[in-house]
């Protein structure tokens, strides 16, 4: 899957926006990798993300997920993703699971130079890199620029453009907060890769547009 | 997914959450599911928690309060009576639900989501080597979805170019021949939220590949997310950006890198 490679932004709001997710290789390493993903979320929960998830069990923001059964209903082979706003942080989840070594593969998404910097302040060099070549097609049929920022959150597309229209109403009837809006959004989204900080700001940036 | 007609109160979320927007009002006032449209990812089903009231009672409530000009206006993420019905799924519209809910796993590859890793592993793999580009062209993305004839259309003109069509991929699975990227006929009419051609080029095809697809975009009612990746260089520069840039294409700021921390290192010969 590219779940996270096309999200959509400007670099400034690219920068508050970082996705640290691990995958264990099937025929590779992925028998016997669940204990691993286990302390892989534990690192990352050590830190605060916004919001983790796995494709199996959904994010640990919907309403029916309980964080210890989260991480013990964990199974080989699945990964897991948490995400962060801040590089320093970041950081502090890459020099926690070199320290653990897992040996499984880890990648970041966001904007590349800005990790790159971060893997070598822990000294590591990066492996392998991907790029979006953005949008291509019928992009008649595409939203405005601040829709897709938000629906491109989350990678599978889960985040209907009629929702996030739906928030900006409701935020802009003082229905709901950007925060609450922006949780909603969220529950969506079952990898966990959703920015719910991201979200409640460009949701805020729609309404102000308004 | 179906709707109950006897439970639905047209509450509409579910018109607002679905993906596809292939939910609509019926005449009625009740949500009705266009099934040419819906791409079976269930996260209307998902999402909308089932309030379990009896939908007499909410037509009640509807009919005091429209007596004192009040609207019931239910919670966005609720479905008040549970009217939400997902339905036992043959092939090959099953195809849907492989391809859009991530909840699922592809049968032909065992991952989950739309079923491939490509660079995510690619430390212990080895699955693009040096002097490779990892080309994914993901169609549908964002927001509109794809039938697999669009689909078609797209690796049938790639395929002529003899790229290496990723093996662990659910897409390459269902071709007919990827000689000449033909997809199973019975599949063509069947809708998925975004499903990813993946394939890996010696680097110095990137620009032929890059302009095939500008022409075949062109041919096809829906968008393309595209991709390219490659293995860097000991110094953790990226080969493909100069390929890419000099067939006059733009990449993006943001993307994903593989740290390398996978065991056993993959290596190369």
């Amino acid at each position: 899957m590219t779940n996270t490679l096309h999200r959509r932004g400007t670099r400034d709001n690219l920068k508050n926006d970082y996705v640290i997710f691990c995958t264990p290789a099937k025929g590779v390493n992925s028998e016997g990798s669940a204990s691993k993903i286990q302390e892989f979320i534990r690192i990352c929960l050590k830190y605060n993300p916004l919001n983790m998830g796995d494709g199996q069990q959904g994010n640990i923001l919907q309403d029916d997920i309980n964080l210890e059964s989260f991480i013990a209903n964990q199974k080989d082979g699945e990964g897991a993703a948490a995400v962060f706003t801040d590089l320093d942080t970041l950081q502090k989840v890459i020099e926690d699971l070199i320290q653990a070594d897992l040996r499984i593969s880890i990648n970041i998404s966001g904007l590349l130079d800005e990790v790159q910097r971060c893997c070598h302040r822990v000294g590591l060099e990066r492996h392998s890199v991907e790029h979006s070549l953005g949008i291509w097609g019928a992009k008649d049929l595409l939203p405005e620029r601040e829709i897709l920022e938000v629906n491109t959150l989350c990678g599978h597309g889960l985040v209907s453009f009629n929702l996030i229209r739906k928030m900006v109403e409701y935020v802009r009837i003082r229905r709901l907060t950007a925060q609450e809006a922006a949780r909603i959004m969220a529950k969506c989204c079952e990898c966990g890769a959703f920015n719910p900080v991201r979200a409640e700001q460009l949701l805020e940036k729609m309404v102000k547009k308004e | 997914m179906e709707i109950d007609k006897k439970k639905c109160v047209g509450c509409g979320n579910c018109y607002v959450i679905c993906t596809m927007g292939a939910i609509y009002l019926d005449e009625d006032g009740k949500s009705v599911v266009n099934q040419d449209e819906c791409v079976e990812c269930s996260t209307c089903y998902r999402v909308l928690r089932n309030e379990r009231y009896m939908p007499w009672f909410v037509r009640a409530v509807r009919k005091v309060l429209s007596t004192f000009r009040l609207g019931y206006l239910a919670d966005v993420d609720v479905c008040p009576t549970g009217a939400l019905t997902p339905p036992e799924l043959t092939w090959p519209r099953s195809l849907r639900a492989t391809f859009s809910d991530p909840t699922t796993i592809h049968p032909g590859t065992g991952i989950g989501g739309r079923g491939t890793e490509e660079i995510k592993s690619n430390d212990v793999t080895g699955r693009i080597r040096k002097g490779e580009a990892g080309v994914v062209v993901e169609m549908g993305r964002p927001g509109i979805g794809a039938y697999f004839r669009d689909i078609e259309k797209v690796t049938m003109t790639l395929a002529p170019l003899r790229p290496f069509f990723e093996p662990q991929n659910p897409v390459t699975q269902l071709m007919e021949d990827q000689k000449t990227g033909k997809m199973k006929e019975e599949i063509l009419d069947e809708k998925v939220l975004s499903a990813i051609v993946e394939m890996k080029i010696p680097l110095e095809r990137i620009p032929a590949i890059l302009q095939a697809i500008e022409e075949v975009q062109k041919e096809i009612g829906t968008v393309i997310s595209l991709g390219v990746s490659s293995r860097c260089r000991p110094d953790g520069t990226i080969p493909h950006e100069e390929w890419v840039s000099e067939a006059g294409y733009r990449l993006s700021p943001n993307g994903k890198t593989n740290i390398g921390l996978g065991r056993p290192l993959f290596h190369e010969d």
